[in-house]
């Protein structure tokens, strides 16, 4: 089975940095970009099985690329996770207001930093198909 | 007194019923009675209607000689009949002024007034006067009657209300709130000393002017409100005082309505709630400060998490070149965090401003290795442009050097940020510009849209996401202001930003005499 891959969508080279030193440890193969306008032509360049994307990027932020993401025509379907700082600050009788927020927009996920990296490995790997070779 | 000397009480009328001093009633003034029944003949009967009347009675002839008084009289003026009446009422030598006996002669009308007599063993009795002419039988007034009524209890009434206004009317002074009461023109009419004291004068002025200095009305009045709704209204202004000073209030307006119901006037009350706002803006900043360093907190962890897994990793698998970079992302991540600390500690204590003579030149020497180093770790690389000779200014050490290091590390952190150059280049440079030291520091990195670039300097915000608290520039900004000096920034996407910083050579700091930074955020104490 071909090796999945990842994109990252980040603006923090240290996450990025971090991120695909891991994810390639768990043999995907990895790919960033650092705005959201570079991300869409990493889309096409890369054709990723799944995408992380950081809430807050410089320029379009990562809600913006999330809904510009899910009205593409080839990309719409992508796995994404949004990687997001503020999960915890708002809530509200115990749901997780800002998760709702981005899952209604169209986000698979979305995980709390800091990463916990065996949630992230679960659920790309549920996500993309990774393991079903196995 | 016999026939021929008939005479009658009342207007010049001598059949419209009045009474006649030979006490003969006419019948039609008494509804339901025979006129034969009740015809007075017996003089003695009248003598004693005469003398029961719970009143003064006198007559008096021409001359304001007392010619008659019923016993009530005689009880209290004693043997005042054949004197003059304003020596037996009042003690006087010589007529009073606007007599109502004199004015009944002259008129034949009664003339009501109120009078204070003193009877014959001093007591003094107020009384409301009467006064009716008394005609012969050619219509002539010969006589006037006058009727004295005890009014010492609608006397003692009146004072009781005339301190139960004086009361209210103190309390309306004193109250410790502001009150105006204005007409539906907007135009006061009455206010008290609070707000006279704290908003001028202001009678006769229209409140938009008075409470909000403004040249025409407010667009939303909820005293208008009250005008058509008659209904109380509750809100919140900012108003400022005759100095200029601004206050928070908390107004509440009330209907004052006439006697038909139909509202005349507004009062407004104003309560001074700007030490509790204050107070709430500072908790508020407490927790926004709590939340960012909280959000702060989390981007460190995420940072040293990664750098950790990286060390790890590479050990695990022999790749030096990870253990490096992961290492020096949890270097990174340490020296964020002490800068944090001390961003949070000078935020929290308003420290006052220790002025000594700073040379530039010195104080980036201490610096220039550290900063160098943690530049080209990242790729970029740091100039100094600073003449020797550029002398020395005013300024508290400490503070300068944080500000300079926070300037320089957000430029740092903006080239690192960007990926789209790949020579990062940050330039410090110092020119002496009598009266100010101008510091810029300059760099290629991202940039900064507008929005970002207008709100670098406020507090808790952040284009940093996890990595910054929004704390750094917010306290440079208020380093510089402390010092008398300004603070710009000029930036553009994809470009970079520069940094100018102006400071007075000769210290002017800009503090008010308790200490407090003027226009700037206080410091918490916490």
């Amino acid at each position: 089975m071909a090796v999945k891959r990842v994109l990252i969508v980040d603006d923090d080279p240290d996450i990025v940095d971090y991120l695909g030193f891991f994810l390639k440890d768990e043999g995907y193969e990895v790919s960033s970009a650092n705005r959201s306008s570079s991300a869409l032509a990493a889309l096409d360049d890369f054709e990723p099985d799944a995408v992380i994307v950081d809430v807050v990027l410089p320029g379009k932020s990562g809600l913006d690329l999330l809904v510009h993401i899910r009205q593409h025509e080839r990309w719409s379907e992508v796995p994404i996770v949004v990687l997001t700082g503020n999960d915890a600050i708002v809530r509200n009788n115990g749901e997780n207001y800002l998760a709702g927020f981005h899952l209604k927009r169209g986000a698979d996920l979305v995980l709390a930093k800091p990463v916990d990296r065996d949630a992230l490995v679960a659920v790309l790997s549920k996500l993309t198909g990774a393991n079903e070779s196995n | 007194m016999t026939d021929s000397d008939h005479l009658t009480v009342g207007p010049a009328a001598p059949d419209d019923g009045a009474v006649g001093i030979d006490g003969k009633f006419a019948a039609s003034h008494v509804p339901g009675v025979e006129a034969s029944s009740y015809e007075l003949t017996d003089t003695s009967m009248y003598k004693r209607y005469w003398d029961e009347m719970p009143c003064y009675l006198s007559i008096h002839d021409k001359d304001f000689r007392i010619i008659e008084g019923n016993r009530r009289f005689r009880r209290d003026f004693g043997d005042g009949i054949g004197q003059y009446c304003y020596k037996v009422y009042k003690g006087r030598d010589e007529i009073c002024p606007n007599c109502p006996v004199e004015a009944t002669f002259i008129d034949g009308r009664n003339h009501p007034s109120e009078q204070l007599l003193t009877t014959a063993s001093g007591v003094q009795v107020p009384v409301m006067v009467h006064t009716t002419p008394i005609h012969d039988a050619a219509g002539e007034v010969v006589a006037v009657m006058e009727m004295h009524t005890d009014i010492e209890e609608v006397k003692e009434l009146q004072r009781e209300l005339h301190q139960s206004e004086e009361r209210l009317a103190q309390l309306f002074e004193e109250v410790p709130c502001f009150i105006t009461v204005q007409g539906p023109d907007r135009i006061i009419q009455h206010a008290n000393r609070r707000f006279r004291e704290v908003f001028g004068v202001g009678i006769g002025e229209e409140c938009f002017r008075v409470y909000k200095h403004r040249e025409e009305q407010c667009l939303s009045c909820p005293m208008m409100s009250t005008f058509e709704t008659g209904r109380t209204h509750d809100y919140e202004a900012a108003v400022l005082s005759k100095d200029g000073e601004e206050l928070n209030l908390l107004v509440t307006t009330a209907p004052l309505r006439n006697s038909d119901g139909v509202v005349e006037s507004v009062i407004e009350m104003g309560v001074d709630i700007t030490q509790i706002r204050e107070l709430q803006d500072q908790l508020t900043s407490i927790g926004l400060l709590v939340g960012s360093i909280s959000h702060g907190i989390k981007g460190l962890l995420t940072g040293l998490d990664g750098g950790i897994y990286m060390v790890n990793s590479g050990f695990e698998r022999d790749k030096p070149e990870r253990v490096k970079k992961g290492w020096e992302m949890v270097q990174r991540n340490v020296d964020r965090i002490r800068s944090m600390v001390l961003d949070i500690l000078y935020y929290a204590k308003d420290r006052e401003l220790i002025v000594e003579d700073i040379s530039l030149p010195g104080m980036v020497d201490d610096l220039r290795d550290g900063i160098k180093k943690k530049a080209l770790d990242l790729g970029a690389r740091v100039e100094f442009k600073i003449p020797d000779d550029i002398g020395v200014f005013h300024g508290d050490p400490q503070a300068i050097r944080a500000m300079l290091l926070n300037l320089i590390e957000n430029s740092i952190d903006a080239c690192r940020m960007d990926s789209e150059k790949t020579d990062h280049v940050i330039t410090v440079v110092a020119r002496r510009a009598e009266p100010f030291m101008t510091i810029s520091v300059e760099d290629n990195g991202i940039g900064m849209d507008r929005e970002t670039r207008e709100k670098i300097f406020s507090l808790f915000f952040s284009s940093k996401g996890l990595k910054g608290t929004g704390l750094g520039l917010f306290i440079s900004n208020k380093i510089v202001d402390k010092h008398g000096g300004t603070i710009e920034v000029e930036s553009e996407v994809g470009k970079g930003t520069k940094f100018i910083v102006r400071i007075p050579l000769i210290a002017r700091p800009s503090t008010t005499p308790d200490g407090e930074l003027a226009g700037g955020a206080p410091g918490l104490g916490i």
